[in-house]
């Protein structure tokens, strides 16, 4: 099991965002985190990676306790985050943004190939190569921070949000690299995606969060047959 | 053509001074968010390095006498020495707190070492002789310049290059300006935190070292308060500069040092004692005109 | 409706004045019972102090904006006084450059103060409709900027201001009670600013401004309103400054006090009037402890004293603790008040 998280809970001040959450991961697989908004998927993601610390539970990545433990010490574990907004470095260049996720590397031989890969991968970045990032576009910044995460050579990659403003076909090519990438690589994929749809369509497993827990889980394509996602998402049954 | 090569080397001198104090303000800045109000004390801290405590009128100069490739590079550790402790001691407990907080703190810091060199050294200016050789006048393209502007100059021009290439062309270089513009997403990806921070503090403090050094040579005499002049005009220059960029903090020293200078000679003479005045309110002018700084790096934007 | 809810705001928190004004009156009875002329001095510069710290708190807290400048409004308040009631011979032997208006004429001092602290007002009028377009640090600096201004003008208007030498023969007058006054009346003033829909309305802007912006609040405007309020008030404490000194100079007003009375906001919290005076209060007596230490004191038979000049290190360095320990300030955003304060706390969930 690569990535296992057991009943955490964190809050904000006085505001539980998430209860008591747990899940697990194996290596190669994919997992999705769907929900309504304010449901606590980021902050699912932003405690494992260490940017909010839980005030309860236990995370373990590839064997190794990581609660509480500093975002750049979890990054060295193999753990890589691709957070809400994109967050390119605009001033930085598209390759400097690229060569960010390299400093924890301790092989240096491996990063200009490393390179070579990525803009195989993603060839409109390669023609930027040293231009300023935040002259990007939506989509080709999302491809940047994607492209910027792998050169970690991570073992899991979470993302949150990766549609986010972004039109349906340029979704589509976003959706393309990561799934090519999986295949490929073998990566492990962690993925807020409010469209279930999505998910559907890439496989895997699912987990639905609504107000701050977990409160379906499954493989994504068994559950969007039953009615047991509509309902959970919009809280049938329950008052 | 003389009085214009003067002046503009004048101008230079000045701005040297003050892009590099904007300088030392606006690394910490970018990665702290903490105007360091204590960067003045630094300066004077590190001028006072030279000398070995004394009350006496005659300063007793200590450190001071070491041949100066051996000077120079111990009072620009004790710059960063300092910067460094005051970072691990006091602003890391401090990391996510309001802006005000961390000014006042600062502030504090500074005032604390203000009052020990009070304590040590008195408030009386005593004068010092170092390189005082280097006042003397050579002659540039027909002009009479002190030997010592040049220098000024070319060491900032050195210093600026030399930074300017570590930032972009090394890994942590880069690190640090990733840092600077979003530290959290940063550490994301494996910066380490607290290494970037030290760094900037470590070569703020060098950065503090080497105006004290240039500001001992150029006045004579060492007092405790020869960096607050700087520290105000390198504050106001990195908010002008654009909060969050070395480049933009920098040409606005320049600038600041050269309109300082100019209004010096074309102000008529009623109007010469306010220059100051003159000079401030451009300031507001400018943060009218364009409150995000005149070269703010693009993310700096605040987006609702 | 709006009269019942300002009727409630008042209801709820009058006793924050109450309990900071009768704090400062116990103060100034235990001075004068003590009966000591230093000490009575002593006593008198803190009271100025709180109301210049109060008087920055109005526009500082309420806004969120720090603001270096508010000194000058001490010093434009401070010569004002000076300027309309040294007598008029010596006006114009000091200051021939005054004009005849405000030369001849020698004002009663309580109708003196409210036209110096005015002008202070007026001043901060013209200032503040320019700065108050800016926000953030950009306006700090601004302020800077203008506290730089005032003070270049004062101390090279030779014929106006006497430049850097002192303005010498200022009626002395201020006293335990008439500075103790002034705080009062800085405190109420700062009080009903606050609760009054402009006050209400930056605070809101102050935590939420694209929210408060959206429900039309008009923040420039009430910047400006808090701004053009504090200066009055930080005009007032110039005032009193100068009739206690009897003499005033530009340095008086510039970085020095400055920093003093933004580390007293800052440490005592600059997010509530308790905060102001609570942070006043606390570090003066900090330093006076520490003053009393230096000269020596008697234990037990055995003379204790300090080295002179660690006074200020060490309130330096106690400074720098209690950020770190408690980085919103001693009073953390809240009032001292009583009775309504349990229901008021979990309401609004602090």
């Amino acid at each position: 099991m690569l990535l296992k998280v057991e009943n955490i809970t964190t809050c904000y001040g006085q505001l539980t965002a998430l209860r008591n959450a747990s899940l697990s991961i194996d290596e190669g697989n994919t997992l999705f985190v769907t929900g309504p908004n304010g449901a606590g998927k980021s902050t699912l993601l932003k405690t494992i990676a260490g940017v909010v610390s839980p005030v309860e539970g236990s995370i373990m990545l590839a064997g190794s306790p990581v609660t509480r433990k500093t975002p750049e010490d979890i990054a060295r574990l193999g753990f890589s985050m691709v957070p809400e907004g994109r967050h390119v470095f605009g001033s930085l260049t598209i390759e400097e943004n690229l060569r960010l996720g390299t400093g924890m590397l301790t092989d240096k031989s491996g990063i200009a190939e490393g390179l070579a890969h990525v803009y195989e991968l993603f060839p409109m970045l390669a023609e930027r190569k040293h231009n300023p990032a935040g002259v990007l576009s939506g989509g080709q910044q999302q491809m940047l921070v994607i492209a910027r995460a792998l050169m970690a050579e991570p073992r899991l990659i979470a993302i949150d949000e990766p549609s986010l403003g972004l039109a349906p076909l340029v979704i589509d090519q976003v959706y393309d690299a990561l799934l090519k990438l999986r295949e490929t690589r073998g990566l492990t994929l962690l993925i807020v995606e409010q469209s279930s749809t999505r998910a559907i369509l890439a496989g895997g497993r699912m987990i639905l969060m609504r107000s701050g827990e977990i409160v379906l889980e499954g493989d994504a394509v068994q559950l969007s047959k039953g009615d047991a996602l509509q309902a959970a998402y919009f809280g049938y049954g329950e008052h | 053509m003389t009085a214009i090569l003067q002046f503009a080397f004048d101008a230079l001198s000045v701005g040297s001074i003050y892009a590099l104090g904007a300088l030392g303000i606006a690394l910490i800045f970018g990665v702290m968010r903490l105007v360091n109000f204590a960067h003045g004390d630094y300066v004077a801290f590190c001028v006072f390095a030279l000398l070995w405590p004394s009350i006496d009128v005659v300063a007793i100069v200590f450190v001071g006498n070491l041949p100066w490739y051996l000077l120079i590079p111990v009072i620009l550790a004790i710059g960063a020495g300092l910067s460094v402790l005051s970072e691990i001691l006091i602003f890391r407990h401090l990391r996510n707190s309001n802006p005000a907080t961390m000014m006042i703190t600062s502030f504090a810091l500074g005032f604390v070492l203000q009052h020990v060199l009070l304590m040590l050294f008195t408030s009386r200016p005593k004068s010092i002789n170092l390189w005082s050789n280097l006042s003397l006048p050579v002659e540039l393209m027909g002009a009479r310049i002190p030997l010592l502007q040049v220098i000024t100059i070319v060491t900032t021009i050195t210093i600026l290059f030399a930074l300017v290439t570590f930032l972009k062309r090394t890994q942590f270089g880069i690190e640090m300006r990733a840092a600077a513009e979003d530290f959290t997403m940063a550490r994301m990806l494996g910066v380490r935190a607290n290494r970037v921070i030290m760094a900037a503090f470590a070569v703020s403090g060098m950065l503090a070292a080497a105006i004290g050094l240039i500001l001992a040579t150029q006045t004579g005499t060492t007092d405790i308060n020869m960096g607050m002049p700087i520290m105000l005009v390198a504050f106001v220059a990195t908010v002008i500069g654009g909060l969050g960029s070395l480049p933009g903090a920098v040409i606005c020293g320049f600038l600041i040092g050269a309109a300082t200078v100019m209004l010096q000679v074309f102000l008529p003479l009623e109007a010469r004692p306010f220059r100051d005045a003159f000079v401030y309110l451009a300031v507001i002018a400018c943060l009218v005109w364009r409150p995000q700084g005149l070269f703010s790096p693009k993310s700096a934007r605040e987006r609702v | 409706m709006v009269m019942n809810k300002k009727t409630s705001v008042l209801a709820r928190t009058w006793s924050t004045p109450v309990i900071l004004i009768a704090l400062l009156v116990v103060i100034a009875l235990v001075t004068v019972a003590i009966g000591s002329g230093i000490f009575s001095r002593t006593i008198t510069e803190i009271f100025i102090r709180v109301t210049l710290v109060v008087g920055m708190y109005i526009f500082i807290g309420n806004s969120g904006v720090i603001s270096f400048g508010h000194a000058g409004f001490m010093c434009l308040g401070a010569y004002a006084a000076a300027w309309l009631t040294i007598p008029p011979m010596m006006k114009k032997i000091l200051l021939p450059g005054l004009t005849p208006l405000i030369a001849d004429v020698q004002l009663p001092l309580i109708l003196s103060a409210g036209v110096s602290a005015l002008f202070a007002a007026v001043i901060a009028l013209v200032a503040g409709a320019v700065l108050m377009r800016l926000a953030g640090i950009a306006a700090s600096i601004g302020t800077f900027a203008m506290l730089a201004v005032i003070n270049t003008i004062y101390s090279n208007w030779q014929s106006v201001t006497a430049a850097t030498s002192s303005v010498v023969g200022i009626p002395i007058a201020t006293g335990i009670w008439s500075s103790l006054a002034g705080a009062i009346a800085g405190i109420l003033i700062a009080y009903f600013y606050g609760i009054s829909r402009s006050g209400l309305a930056l605070r809101a802007a102050r935590d939420e401004a694209v929210a408060a912006a959206a429900s039309g609040v008009d923040i420039y405007r009430e910047r400006l309103v808090a701004f053009v309020v504090s200066a009055f008030v930080c005009g007032l404490a110039g005032v009193l400054y100068a009739h206690f000194l009897g003499v005033v100079n530009p340095d008086a007003f510039y970085l020095g006090v400055t920093f003093i009375a933004l580390s007293m906001l800052v440490v005592g919290g600059m997010g509530s009037l308790s905060g102001a005076v609570v942070g006043v209060v606390v570090i003066s007596a900090i330093i006076q402890i520490l003053r009393w230490m230096e000269k020596g004191i008697e234990i037990g038979g055995a003379s204790l004293s300090l080295p002179n000049g660690i006074q200020e290190i060490v309130i330096g360095i106690v400074m720098i603790i209690i950020l770190i320990i408690r980085p919103a300030g001693l009073m953390q955003n809240r009032d001292l008040s009583w009775g309504a304060t349990a229901a008021r706390k979990s309401k609004t969930g602090d």
